[in-house]
């Protein structure tokens, strides 16, 4: 087992020689990925519209029974919980 | 896959193009454990962070109140922490940035600015809680918290600004396996294991049936054990690490080890809470618990517990902090990666910074409303927590951002039976918590 700088045609040879190299993410090539800037905004279908549009339905309902719990704090259905 | 495929932009970490550091081995086996050595951190780091204060708080309370009935509780939620997780680690790989840029690149801004204010704001809220338990730890160890809390967060950025994402990794995974002391803690309550073992396999109901009080902590429970912060997190985590596709098995299996750890304390914390219990002590808080039970079992327990206390709170504070920072900084568009030096990411570390200190501030200030601050943290992770999920679900069925590491039908079935689970049960929490006189009590 010995740590080393390898280029690509050492790795090469040593994947032919049946030997492994273990690579840190942190030190190895950086790799190719999903270009998600190119993609831009996600296309609506139906489902992630339904999605989304139940999901602002839930965000409504948690503010108004987060307002209950306000006004019921300062007294204005005449108790305090 | 359909998409299109870039060089992933070098901009951050300098990387020599012609050769890379490797350590070359003979045998497979060798190659596929130091593979895993060197791809776990991520996984193991977000579920014992998760296992915060307010979990300690939480799981100990149940133990306390209920003994060993809601361990299954628990055993259950290690496969829905594994799943909703391991949606991260595919999309972290996939896409080599975090979740906060993700939400803005494909949901547009007004959803990418709900998930970060949403974030940030409840993230700030919890590291209060984190620094209030390590106010309260320290206090029954006999130590002033004036002087330990801010020694507490000046070794918390200490960690994070060395400019190492290794360096960083390594002492928190140090700090993660110090949970295990946990093992020994419930070794040393003397529980008995065949009646563990069964009520965590076989669900039982509490004596007194359902009530208000067992349903908000069972709610508590599932709460505590997959928060928001923890999608936001471990996908930066992976970004940061530059985990590649090849990673993908080990990063699942440093996932699932994780979320074995981290269920596994949790039933330990369970079991303390039981014994204090059973030697006829009423639960308060965990470090009055650690008092208590170090009336029966000796100075080092409770000295361990309380010190596991604050080991808890300081490896949820770190992972919070930095999944606020790296969101911040994704979101901006700054230099935001633990390989960076200060000079080169000030940004990301300033706002690392900013929310420990603030935090560790708040707790210092004499007569801070944290009663209020606990209330608000339930309130908005109740609010996030299925709006992050479902996020997360759109994006891991984006066939066109994904392609071939998209979910697949089996996927899908099993992470909408989560999603509905958490929804409804996050529903029931924030609408106890908004308005408590909606549910009267059942028994």
């Amino acid at each position: 087992m010995a740590t080393m700088l390898l280029n690509k045609m050492e790795l090469e040879e040593l994947r032919n020689d049946h030997r492994w190299v273990v690579i840190h993410p942190l030190d190895d090539a950086p790799e190719t990925k999903v270009d998600t800037a190119a993609l831009g905004p996600m296309k609506m279908t139906l489902s992630v519209r339904l999605s989304l549009m139940s999901l602002r339905a839930y965000l409504i309902l948690m503010l108004l029974l987060v307002f209950y719990r306000v006004f019921c704090q300062a007294g204005f259905f005449g108790l305090h919980v | 896959m359909t998409n299109k495929l870039i060089p992933l932009a070098a901009v951050d970490v300098e990387v020599e193009a012609t050769s890379v550091r490797g350590t070359v081995v003979k045998s497979k086996w060798l190659h596929s454990l130091l593979t895993f050595l060197v791809v776990f951190g991520p996984g193991l780091i977000v579920m014992v962070a998760d296992n915060d204060a307010g979990a300690v708080s939480t799981y100990s309370q149940a133990g306390a109140q209920y003994g060993n009935h809601l361990l299954w509780i628990v055993a259950l939620l290690l496969p829905a922490t594994y799943f909703i997780q391991e949606m991260v680690v595919r999309l972290g790989i996939a896409t080599g940035k975090g979740h906060a840029a993700m939400i803005y690149q494909r949901f547009g801004k007004w959803w990418g600015l709900f998930s970060l204010v949403d974030l940030e704001l409840v993230n700030f809220l919890t590291l209060v809680t984190e620094f209030a338990a390590i106010d309260l730890a320290l206090n029954k160890m006999g130590v002033d918290p004036r002087l330990g809390v801010p020694l507490a967060a000046a070794a918390l950025i200490l960690i994070t600004v060395s400019g190492s994402y290794r360096r960083w990794e390594r002492t928190v995974v140090f700090l993660c396996l110090l949970d295990l002391a946990w093992f020994y803690i419930a070794f040393m309550m003397r529980p008995e294991w065949g009646a563990v073992a069964r009520s965590s396999v076989l669900p039982s109901m509490p004596p007194g049936g359902i009530t208000a009080d067992l349903t908000f902590l069972v709610i508590a429970i599932v709460g505590t054990t997959v928060a928001p912060w923890q999608l936001f997190f471990q996908q930066s985590c992976i970004a940061d690490k530059k985990l590649r596709f090849a990673d993908l098995r080990w990063a699942r299996l440093d996932t699932f080890l994780g979320a074995c750890v981290t269920v596994t304390a949790a039933a330990c914390m369970m079991i303390a809470g039981a014994a204090s219990h059973t030697h006829g002590f009423h639960f308060t808080d965990p470090a009055q618990m650690a008092v208590d039970i170090g009336s029966f079992a000796g100075p080092l327990i409770k000295n361990l517990i309380l010190l596991m206390m604050i080991n808890a709170a300081v490896l949820g504070t770190t992972a919070i902090s930095l999944s606020s920072a790296w969101a911040y900084g994704e979101v901006q568009g700054w230099p935001h990666s633990l390989q960076l030096p200060f000079s080169k990411a000030k940004g990301f570390y300033f706002v690392y910074a900013l929310c420990v200190a603030a935090a560790a501030g708040l707790v210092l200030i004499p007569r801070a409303p944290l009663q209020l601050i606990i209330l608000g943290v339930q309130v908005l992770a109740g609010v996030i927590l299925p709006s992050a999920i479902i996020f997360l679900q759109l994006l891991l069925n984006d066939r066109e951002l994904l392609g071939d590491y998209a979910n697949k039908p089996w996927n899908n079935v099993v992470n909408w039976t989560i999603i509905v689970v958490l929804f409804a049960l996050s529903l029931i929490l924030a609408a106890q918590v908004a308005a408590p006189n909606l549910f009267p009590t059942i028994s």
